[in-house]
């Protein structure tokens, strides 16, 4: 079977939701039960179809769904190096998750229902990275979504929690939009949705420019939705209404990857678009940029997290755009599992003690230092400290921009993106952890042990995973070329391996100094920034003009719309005809008077009126 | 010499007697016989025609038959009609058919 057994991945998860929804409000306590054993066994075909992969080279297999008017839509799984990779992160990080959930969950009284989304959003995402056609990708794309919209709005009675899943669905929506417009475009032009015979065809020139450039930029505004790249990034931070594991596996592991992965899965004809390539190293360094900006500003430690998602998110793009889909590949890898753990190192936190705010938090070393160390090894791999996963793929990433398709001055931009991201890491890291213990944080605990032993798995990988940069043996060049199955062989560059650790020493110094030592001042240093604080603080204004554009612009045109169709079509068009014929009838009701003699009389007239009309015809 | 237009004229003479005597009498009896009235027009007008017909003979006798048949047809309804206009008077006290306007708007 080797390779062909890959669809066992999403399918098992599937029956599992199935199975749960059927018993799970009966006998609760099966579902979690079902989902972790469901997630194990994809995790396990996973492993299977990994050695067959390394075995015998990639494969696809597809089985026929429907057929109409000639065309045939298929279910099928590609196997490669870019799906095996997503297929592995997303199966370890949802059982890692999952277990995690048992205990941060636990006594919650819609327990069942958490674990069968969690395994409808397994296999849906599964689907996503396996499929080797578009509309079964764009199937998984909006599974996701509902997954997403389910679980973030899983504590639905709270109306933050209720408002931020609309909000995720229809900012993502949006995208979808717009990566379904794509999808069509190609299928005009190529006649097919297989991803495989799409880029066979573009290469070979069938496909025309201007509409293979409109496709590519459209499948961007959607996988710019997804990946919560600006400007539809404003779901992301609201998202962290959803509880910590959701977060963790969703916004920061496998979700919002989605767009990633589809952008690097359609490299090759994006490759033949530079303009498109152009646009998605602009939006992502931007996105980069402001993100790590906005999390400076942040207090909230999810919502900094959050922030940090969105710009790392943006470092994934810029890979892309820079020409190099495999470094993306390689820092979504090593952001999987960072992010992960410290989204649930930030859930042991608030599960102890309570606290959100990072400015209710101070010292928590000494209560929680199993927590404490996970979260500094990922949040310090994710800022570029050496030796971690985070450093080695950043470097990458600063490598490809100075050497790819960019010009120069994208390198200074991103260098300054580096900068911050290293800043905020600093301010969190510090003021959540050193210093004086905070009155408020006597409930600190450590969390049991399905909690913190996934954190430290995930911390370990976080840690270790920059191995996987080198030059092992001869058929291994490291995984960047391992995964675009490129001959180019790993390297490292003195000059900006070197300015970036300088950039993670100097911020990490300049952190210390104003919230350990506390020599500067950060309210001073606030106050000096003034204005561009604010606008920071403000989170660059994105919700307030959105809610501008929704208030005056759609809604007004909802009311005008609501109003021509209550008042013109109802009233008129609908009601109108109905209250003609009343009116009618009110007055010719008169004629019904119930004297005979004016029926007689009605008689007498229509006789004559019908024999001069006979006699005159 | 009597001619088939003295029939003719006498028989719509008749039946506009009997219309306006329908459409202008009270009582309900006199309507009844307005009726009869114009039944008999109709009768004059059948028995002329049947005399002063070019056809032959077993074929103008039509018109005598036709008429036998209506007056044995005026006959049966004018007995029904006066049952009902009795039934009418015992109920309401008059005859009069302006009273009878129950079944209006």
């Amino acid at each position: 079977m080797g390779t062909d057994a890959a669809f066992l991945a999403p399918v098992i998860p599937a029956v599992t939701f199935a199975l749960i929804l059927l018993t799970g409000r009966r006998v609760p306590a099966i579902a979690p039960c079902l989902s972790i054993a469901a997630i194990i066994a994809s995790f396990a075909v996973w492993i299977y179809v990994f050695v067959a992969f390394l075995d015998d080279g990639a494969g696809t297999r597809s089985v026929e769904w429907f057929t109409v008017g000639g065309f045939e839509f298929t279910w099928g799984t590609t196997v490669d190096e870019i799906s095996i990779v997503m297929l592995g992160i997303v199966s370890f990080v949802a059982i890692g998750i999952q277990i995690y959930s048992l205990e941060y969950l636990r006594g919650d009284p819609r327990l069942w229902w958490y674990f069968a989304v969690q395994s409808l959003f397994a296999a849906a995402m599964m689907t996503l990275v396996l499929a080797d056609n578009l509309l079964l990708l764009y199937l998984g794309w909006e599974l996701v979504g509902l997954g997403s919209y389910l679980l973030i709005g899983f504590w639905w009675e709270r109306r933050s929690a209720a408002e931020a899943a609309k909000k995720a669905f229809v900012t993502t929506r949006i995208g979808d939009v717009a990566l379904l417009i794509g999808f069509v475009l190609l299928f005009r032009e190529t006649g097919t949705f297989d991803i495989s015979t799409i880029i066979t065809l573009a290469h070979g020139g069938v496909v025309d420019d201007t509409q293979l450039t409109w496709a590519l930029l459209f499948i961007f505004g959607g996988a710019a939705g997804k990946s919560a790249q600006i400007p539809l990034h404003v779901w992301l931070p609201d998202a962290m209404e959803g509880p910590t594991p959701v977060s963790a596996l969703i916004h920061a592991a496998t979700m919002v990857v989605a767009g990633v992965y589809l952008v690097v899965r359609l490299f090759p004809i994006y490759r033949m678009v530079p303009e498109a390539l152009d646009l998605i190293a602009v939006i992502g360094l931007l996105t980069a940029l402001v993100a790590g900006v906005i999390a400076l500003t942040m207090t909230d430690l999810k919502r900094i997290l959050a922030y940090s998602t969105i710009s790392h998110l943006g470092f994934m793009m810029l890979a892309v755009g820079a020409g190099a889909p495999g470094v993306a590949m390689f820092h979504l890898l090593a952001h999987a599992f960072a992010k992960a753990s410290l989204f649930l190192g930030a859930g042991s936190i608030s599960h102890g003690s309570g606290q959100t705010d990072i400015r209710e938090m101070g010292g928590l070393w000494r209560k929680m230092p199993f927590t404490a160390v996970t979260f500094w090894i990922g949040a310090l791999s994710l800022a570029g400290l050496p030796l971690l996963s985070g450093f080695f793929s950043k470097d990458e990433i600063l490598l490809a921009v100075h050497t790819g398709r960019l010009n120069g001055g994208f390198l200074i931009v991103t260098f300054v993106a580096v900068a911050f991201s290293v800043l905020y890491t600093g301010r969190m890291l510090y003021r959540v952890f050193l210093g004086p213990l905070l009155p408020t944080n006597e409930a600190a605990h450590e969390p049991g042990s399905r909690m913190w032993a996934p954190i430290g798995i995930f911390a370990l990988l976080a840690a270790g995973l920059g191995g996987a940069a080198f030059e092992w043996s001869h058929d291994y060049k490291g995984f960047v070329s391992w995964v675009t199955n490129s001959e180019e062989g790993f390297h490292l560059s003195t000059s900006i391996t070197g300015a970036s650790v300088v950039i993670v020493v100097i911020g990490l110094y300049l952190t210390w100094l104003v919230y350990v030592q506390r020599r500067v001042s950060s309210v001073g240093t606030r106050r000096r920034f003034g204005p561009l604080a604010t606008i920071a603080e403000r989170k660059f204004f994105f919700d307030e003009v959105y809610q501008w554009v929704i208030n005056e612009i759609v809604l007004k045109i909802a009311a005008l719309t609501a109003f021509i169709d209550r008042a013109w079509v109802n009233d008129i068009g609908i009601d109108g005809p109905g209250k003609t014929t009343r009116w009618g009838g009110s007055v010719l009701k008169y004629l019904q008077t119930g004297m005979v003699y004016n029926y007689a009389l009605g008689m007498v007239i229509g006789a004559v009126v019908l024999g001069v009309v006979w006699w005159t015809i | 010499m009597l001619e088939l237009v003295h029939f003719q004229v006498l028989s719509a003479a008749l039946f506009s007697i009997g219309i306006f005597g329908v459409l202008a009498r009270r009582s309900a009896v006199l309507v009844l016989i307005s009726i009869e009235i114009m039944l008999n027009a109709v009768n004059v007008n059948l028995v002329g025609i049947a005399a002063f017909s070019d056809r032959a003979a077993d074929v103008r006798v039509f018109g005598q038959i036709l008429v036998v048949f209506i007056i044995t047809i005026a006959a049966a309804e004018i007995g029904l009609a006066l049952a009902i206009v009795l039934r009418v008077f015992r109920n309401r006290g008059s005859a009069n058919v302006d009273d009878l306007n129950v079944m209006k708007w």
